[in-house]
């Protein structure tokens, strides 16, 4: 029996540079950012002074009651009880992958149809709870306040909530969860043990949530939008960050077609590798998201020079460009290749565990729309950067064949290979 | 006794979402210590987490009627409340006593009795 093909068979996105797969298509044509200025604590000054927000929704009330979220999503207390803020940004891009992948009831809760997430869970949910627990001697527990906080919370909710009942897991391997989730979910549906796998991501946009960050200062303290996230830019001082949620359904290209669902790319191979040398720093030279490069072309099948586009990694942090420069280096311009690079972070801020999933689903928009997205904000190309093909604004052509790495804490580094499908 | 601006204070904090009616039956307990009022705020609280609300207020249906058989009222929905009528109330729901209530005239006489025999708790 043939090995199946992948594709990516839907897409859901609420980020700050759009809550639906038509805003968020424009944002990434015009390089329309997302991140603004944001008063984590109103009439106190922070160091850190922009995000990038959450249009059309109101999280800030600790009770789901006093959430408030766009028009046209229908959710009643029995799903929401258990959710983080961020669960809420999930469920509205499950809603949308599911409508765009044209799931039935039937095929989602289909045995051979699972559900792979990520996030860091909600740490201002659990710091409010813990809270409550001390400072009344242990009694006063949330009943759900397990479930609504820690990691794996969009798992427990999201499975429960629609019906799975094929493979459902949670990845924690931080920046690179979700891209580690669709490489996963890859696997399960070419071994034939699931037919569809839906990958969702999620992150709260708090201060519980950004700021522990600042303390290894990776945080961009430039207080001005529209150049504190600049990846691959001489004067980059930090990522910007950002909450928000992405889902991606990747599918058995024969049952995709079989279903009449749309059909954004096909997933050819993924290769992860780790660096093996700092807990939160990357190796200098890139050698851990080298090996994760070329792991993740042999396993597709795939040349160097066959890329036409790479969704970097890059957060605008000065260590961790340096290092995707150098490993974008070893593998393309010592091969004489350009292909365009790109981080859309600049645009949205680094949506943490799920950009892995929001960055595929770009690349995913990129290929059957007609565009590669520019590299906003780069005024100064940093000197490492010198050859790399780093175009200033959106190219209107497709890419036929796209990378897109994902680098996280303890070294991670996972890499992906989408093509435009070519029956 | 509740004090009025702690009250207000929770009102903000806690009742979000909730049905006017309900914080205001809350706050004129604060105020007055009125039994009917604890009642309309106690029931409006297990109102709220009900998965399929009754269309009518459950302090209009019967003392009788049932909370798992007739409201659908299951054990996450019985803990939420707990949680939330322990903190508006400063009372301590012993988890036992809790397991015995059958119906609204249980649960509302439960609540009075922690409520007039001053049941506090640390927070």
């Amino acid at each position: 029996m043939a090995v199946p093909r992948v594709v990516v068979s839907g897409l859901g996105f609420v980020t700050s540079i759009g809550n639906d797969q038509a805003a968020v298509t424009a944002s990434l044509r015009e390089l329309r950012s997302g991140i603004e200025r944001y008063d984590f604590i109103p009439g106190v000054d922070l160091p850190i002074k922009v995000v990038g927000t959450i249009k059309g929704f109101d999280t800030t009330a600790l009770q789901w009651a006093g959430w408030r979220w766009p028009e046209g999503y229908a959710f009643n207390r029995e799903v929401l009880r258990g959710m983080p803020p961020h669960g809420l940004y999930a469920l509205c891009a499950s809603e949308q992958v599911i409508a765009d992948g044209r799931l039935t009831a039937a095929e989602l809760t289909a045995e051979d149809t699972g559900l792979f997430c990520a996030s860091a869970g909600s740490p201002r949910l659990l710091r409010h709870f813990l809270n409550q627990i001390y400072e009344s001697r242990g009694d006063r527990i949330a009943p759900m306040g397990i479930v609504s906080a820690i990691a794996g919370t969009l798992n427990f909710n999201l499975a429960a909530h629609y019906g799975i009942r094929g493979a459902v897991a949670g990845f924690v391997s931080a920046c690179t969860s979700t891209t580690h989730a669709l490489g996963y979910a890859c696997d399960e549906i070419k071994l034939g043990r699931q037919r569809r796998v839906l990958i969702v991501g999620g992150e709260d946009l708090s201060m519980d949530s950004i700021f522990p960050f600042h303390g290894m200062r990776a945080l961009s303290r430039n207080p001005d939008p529209a150049r504190a996230s600049r990846p691959f830019d001489r004067d980059r001082d930090g990522f910007v960050g950002t909450g928000g949620a992405a889902a991606v359904l990747l599918e058995d290209a024969e049952s995709a077609r079989a279903r009449g669902a749309p059909i954004y790319a096909e997933l050819l191979g993924w290769g992860q590798a780790a660096d093996g040398f700092n807990v939160a720093n990357s190796d200098p030279n890139g050698r851990g998201l080298g090996t994760a490069m070329r792991r993740a072309l042999a396993a597709a099948g795939v040349k160097p020079a066959e890329i036409d586009y790479v969704n970097a990694h890059a957060t605008s942090t000065p260590a961790g460009d340096l290092s995707e420069a150098k490993a974008l280096h070893a593998l393309f311009t010592s091969a004489g290749v350009h292909p365009a690079v790109s981080s859309t972070k600049a645009l949205t801020g680094h949506g943490l565990s799920f950009s892995g999933v929001m960055e595929t689903a770009f690349c995913a928009l990129g290929i059957t729309q007609g565009f590669i997205p520019g590299a906003a904000n780069l005024e100064h190309p940093d000197a490492a950067c010198d050859g790399l093909n780093l175009p200033r604004t959106t190219l209107p052509t497709a890419p036929r064949t796209v990378l897109k790495n994902s680098s996280g804490f303890g070294g991670s580094n996972v890499c992906l290979v989408l093509r435009r499908w070519e029956p | 006794m509740i004090n009025v601006t702690v009250a207000q204070k929770r009102i903000q904090e806690s009742f979000v979402g909730f049905p006017e009616r309900v914080t205001e039956a809350y706050l004129a307990f604060a105020e007055h210590e009125d039994m009917n009022s604890l009642d309309i705020a106690v029931l409006g609280v297990l109102q709220f987490y009900l998965a399929k609300k009754p269309t009518e207020s459950l302090d209009s249906l019967p003392g009788t009627t049932r909370l798992v058989e007739d409201l659908g009222c299951d054990s996450l929905t019985m803990m939420d409340t707990v949680f939330m009528v322990e903190t508006l109330l400063e009372i301590k729901i012993i988890d036992t006593e809790l397991a015995r209530m059958a119906t609204l005239d249980d649960l509302r006489g439960y609540i009075r009795h922690r409520v007039k025999s001053g049941a506090t708790t640390a927070a």
